[in-house]
């Protein structure tokens, strides 16, 4: 009995054994893979580093075309802080036409720009003076750091960060995460047995869970590699890697990791990661500007960021940054007065949408579109490539407003429903092509369907002034004043159709000079002169203007080709810049997200339309706005000023568009309705009002009115289009090509004799 | 209230109307409204004109212009740019000195974005496209410089020789030549030489 008691006895400890060993393996086989896993992929751990886009720096210079007051929204913009006295990067003091500024290091595409101190005097009319801070040194010119506005991060994860190093981090953010989500974190070895106690009593006397026990480590290993599930396996595989993961990895490295990992907000489908884009995303400035109490916030919501909500819950984020403000004074982090003074701080997290990031989703939209032939996806989504744009903040504002104030504004005033009219425009610098500002919808923070580059509409009496440069290329059949016959025309297509286009006013004109018939949009005359210079000449214009394949139809003189606002600007552009083409670019540099240059986007120009016949066309789209469809635009641009421009209206007023150019500046607006629904607005009264105030509020400037070389000025009797002089009553300078202008005299030149008629006539003059 | 008009001026409004409009400026004139009939004139009918000469070379027929009071500036510090303009400038020519071309290039078009019809740093971003081997750029930034020159003869013939060299770089020998002759020409009208 004995025997057999010990015997069995025997068999069970001896299985309990080999068990055990064999537990023992398994596990050394279990940990030893795990181990190997956890080290491979910590190293593999590649940060998905989304491309950062930049809007273009603003440059600031003595004899900058802006006010103290315009350089003081920019820098609130860029998230400067007003403040007493210069604190450190990205702050400034002003003190009426005085401003201080501490601008911010930034490495550009062509190296680096320290921070510098500066102080910048202006006046009405502008800057004044900039000088270095301390040495009294001149400033010539400097570039503010470029305002971020977005990033191109996987459509599939929707993960968005900007990396931050630990070493470049002031210590008050890492020390206070440290303080708050895992205390013992300098001494543990990556699990906390006093956490895990702490926190088990203080949920046992809650009765349930108030604590979380996850080290720092545990919670990177669960964010890095593991599923969300609440499973123990889970848990057990995630401590055994957070001890690994300590026996290969400093804390410096592991605390880095958390810092850019960390899930902090959602921006509908993008995910903020780490702190360094949290930081751009809640306060709009770099993490290293952060104040205590801003600190305080972003580390409170580590908790939640779904029920910590600083733009949804301010009340109850606010408490939670208190708290943690309160124990960063315990903590000696802080000290009592600052805790005081954090404590009085409002949250100050900018409104939604108000931030760098995602507030222009159709201008990120027309960069992102310009990328994809440059780029890999990959490359774009993954390795922080940082991408230069041309977008000017202060003409997409003033864009944006114009949209948003005035499509209400023509609602109104035209007694049309409320929010039925939508709205694109685009602005481009005249010489350089760059895309300075796009709108693609009237609700312009909306990234939905971008009118600007996809809403491809007739452009109507936008196509005018390419059949009139396509005759004036003709200088011995046609000049700006050749008469045209305002006529019915009455065409028989080649599908056998009649067309029988009309003037908008239902009226004939008679014969009208050539700029006349420009500046009041006659479609009689504007088609007989399509047909007498032929389809394809018209067709060849366009093309050479920047647009590709226009239909080769007679409809064409009048518009029916349908171009979104971008290709609008694309062929005016061409006009503002005397007939050089040059590809509307929104980017100027890339670099690796080190600074590295990789890619440099130069002016690209091609004359591909004939300067003399340009300017001729020119004029008389300047003639559009003096006395022409545009009138009204006079009322409202910088008086003494000349600018050119056409009124664009489609069948039944179903589109209202208007494009022109000063010397610097094209704007292209368009109004309608999606449904194509007809809006009853022509080009001058819809779209025209919007482009008359844009040009006006981004001080746009006047046409250069010196002819070029091969165009001369010559005085034309406007009753017979002949030569006048000084004897003929309301002589008319007209450009003409060298060589064209006409040689016969006017009957009034030169043969002024003394009549009643003339005496009467002088009486008036 | 009305207004009590004599028979005379009522016979004669019209005439007046008339007279005004033909005294009037340009901006009621042209209306060819049927009160105020215009005498027609037909379009010359001349045979149609030949095809433009190709867009790419400016125009031949050119005529001296009445130089400005003053004269033509020589240099971009006699053309009235501003010290941002002059110190970009002034820094790319730095920067092509030292072969940093690229450079180079960006502060010219820096210096463009400030002052885009600056035709001298339209001509210096030509020469640094030569240097860079970028013949066509070079060629139609140096036109550019002539358009927007509106005649400088010193500017011009600089333009000339840059396009002459453009043209030699992509073997365009007979081009090139032109070019040259081009400059020469404009040169030898000049007291002194740019």
């Amino acid at each position: 009995m004995a025997r057999l008691k010990s015997s069995v006895l025997r068999w069970l400890l001896i299985g309990l054994a080999i068990s055990f060993s064999l537990g023992v393996v398994a596990l050394s086989v279990y940990l030893v893979q795990l181990d190997r896993d956890v080290r491979e992929r910590f190293a593999g751990v590649r940060w998905v580093l989304p491309a950062q886009v930049y809007a273009a720096p603003l440059e600031i210079y003595p004899g900058a075309p802006m006010t103290v007051e315009v350089l003081r929204h920019e820098l609130d913009r860029l998230g400067y802080r007003r403040a007493d006295d210069l604190l450190g990067p990205g702050t400034y003091v002003a003190a009426g036409n005085e401003l201080r500024i501490e601008t911010r290091a930034f490495t550009y595409w062509d190296g680096a720009q320290p921070e510098a101190r500066i102080e910048v005097r202006g006046s009405a009319s502008g800057l004044e003076s900039i000088r270095q801070l301390g040495s009294d040194k001149a400033v010539e010119l400097m570039r503010l750091d470029p305002m971020l506005i977005g990033s191109i991060y996987p459509s599939h994860t929707g993960e968005d960060r900007v990396l931050v190093k630990l070493s470049e981090l002031p210590s008050l953010l890492p020390r206070t995460l440290v303080l708050v989500e895992d205390h013992g974190f300098e001494e543990h070895g990556g699990v906390s047995l006093r956490g895990i106690l702490r926190a088990a009593f203080a949920n046992l006397r809650a009765g349930h869970t108030v604590q979380g026990a996850s080290t720092i480590t545990q919670q990177l290993i669960k964010n890095l590699f593991l599923s969300n599930e609440q499973t123990l396996k889970r848990k057990i595989t995630e401590i055994f890697m957070a001890l690994l993961l300590e026996r290969h990895v400093s804390k410096h490295d592991i605390l880095e990791a958390y810092l850019n990992e960390v899930w902090l907000g959602q921006d509908g489908a993008r995910a903020i990661h780490g702190f360094g884009l949290a930081s751009h995303f809640y306060f709009n400035k770099p993490i290293n500007e952060l104040r205590p109490e801003e600190v305080a916030m972003l580390v409170g919501i580590v908790k939640g960021p779904t029920v910590y909500n600083p733009r949804r819950r301010p009340e109850l984020v606010r408490e939670r940054r208190d708290l943690v403000l309160k124990v960063m004074a315990e903590g000696g982090l802080i000290r009592p007065d600052e805790l005081e003074l954090a404590l009085a701080q409002p949250l100050g997290v900018s409104a939604a949408g108000t931030g760098g990031a995602e507030r222009y989703p159709a201008y990120i939209d027309l960069v992102r579109r310009q990328l994809k032939g440059l780029y890999r996806e990959e490359d774009l989504n993954g390795e922080g490539l940082r991408i230069f744009t041309t977008l000017d903040p202060r003409v997409q504002e003033a864009l944006e407003t114009r949209i948003v104030t005035d499509l209400p504004e023509l609602e109104k005033s035209r007694r049309l429903p409320a929010n039925t009219l939508q709205g694109a425009g685009v602005v481009t610098s005249v010489e350089g092509g760059e895309v300075l500002a796009m709108v693609g919808d009237r609700n312009t923070h909306f990234p939905g369907f971008n009118r600007a580059l996809d809403s491809r509409r007739p452009i109507g009496s936008l196509a005018k002034p390419f059949v009139y440069l396509s005759a004036l290329e003709q200088p011995g059949r046609y000049n700006l004043h050749s008469l045209l016959q305002d006529e019915v025309v009455d065409l028989e297509l080649p599908n056998g159709q009649r067309w029988t286009p009309k003037n908008y006013d239902r009226q004939l004109h008679g014969a009208v000079p050539l700029y006349t018939a420009l500046a009041k949009s006659y479609n009689l005359p504007t088609v007989r002169l399509g047909l007498d210079i032929g389809v394809n000449r018209v067709h060849d214009t366009i093309q050479a203007a920047g647009f590709e394949n226009p239909p080769e139809l007679p409809s064409m003189f009048l518009g029916a080709i349908d171009m979104a606002p971008l290709d609008v600007a694309q062929i005016y552009s061409t006009l503002a810049a005397s007939g050089y083409l040059t590809p509307l670019l929104a980017i100027r540099e890339v670099t690796t997200k080190d600074g590295q240059p990789l890619e440099r986007y130069s002016f690209k120009l091609k004359q591909t339309l004939p300067e003399g016949p340009v300017y001729l066309t020119t004029w008389a789209m300047q003639k559009v706005i003096e006395f022409g469809t545009a009138r009204w635009a006079v009322s409202v641009l910088p008086a003494g000023q000349k600018f050119a421009g056409k009124t664009g209206t489609t069948d039944d007023a179903r589109d209202s568009w208007f494009a022109g150019f000063g010397a610097d500046r094209v704007a292209v607006v368009w109004v309608g309705r999606d449904d194509n629904k007809p809006v009853g607005l022509d080009g001058a009264a819809g779209a025209l009002r919007i482009w008359g105030r844009l040009m006006r509020d981004v001080g746009a400037r006047g046409i250069d009115l010196t002819p070029p070389a091969s165009v001369e000025e010559a005085l034309i009797d406007p009753q017979s289009g002949l030569k006048a002089d000084e004897g003929c009553a309301g002589a008319l300078t007209v450009p003409f090509l060298v060589g064209a202008v006409p040689s016969e005299y006017a009957p009034c030149a030169n043969a002024r004799e003394s009549t009643p008629l003339n005496w009467l006539k002088d009486i008036f003059r | 209230m009305s207004v009590r008009v004599s028979p005379f001026l009522r016979r004669a409004a019209p005439v007046l109307l008339l007279l005004l409009s033909a005294c009037a400026t340009e901006r009621e004139v042209p209306s060819g409204s049927p009160a105020a009939p215009v005498p027609v004139v037909r379009p010359p009918l001349a045979p149609p004109a030949q095809p433009q000469a190709p867009a790419e070379t400016p125009p031949l027929v050119t005529r001296p212009l009445p130089a400005p009071p003053g004269g033509y500036p020589k240099s971009i510090r006699e053309s009235g740019a501003g010290t941002a303009v002059l110190a970009l400038a002034r820094q790319a020519q730095e920067s092509r000195a030292a072969g940093r071309y690229e450079a180079s290039l960006g502060q010219l078009e820096r210096a463009l974005r400030i002052e885009p019809r600056n035709p001298f740093v339209w001509q210096a971003l030509a020469e640094t496209h030569l240097l860079l081997q970028h013949a066509d750029q070079a060629e139609n930034a140096a036109q550019k410089s002539t358009s927007l020159g509106r005649g400088n003869p010193y500017l011009e013939s600089g333009n000339w020789r840059l396009i002459a060299a453009a043209r030699q770089q992509k073997g365009d020998g007979s081009g090139a030549q032109h070019a040259t002759s081009r400059a020469d020409e404009l040169s030898g009208g000049l007291s002194t030489t740019p």
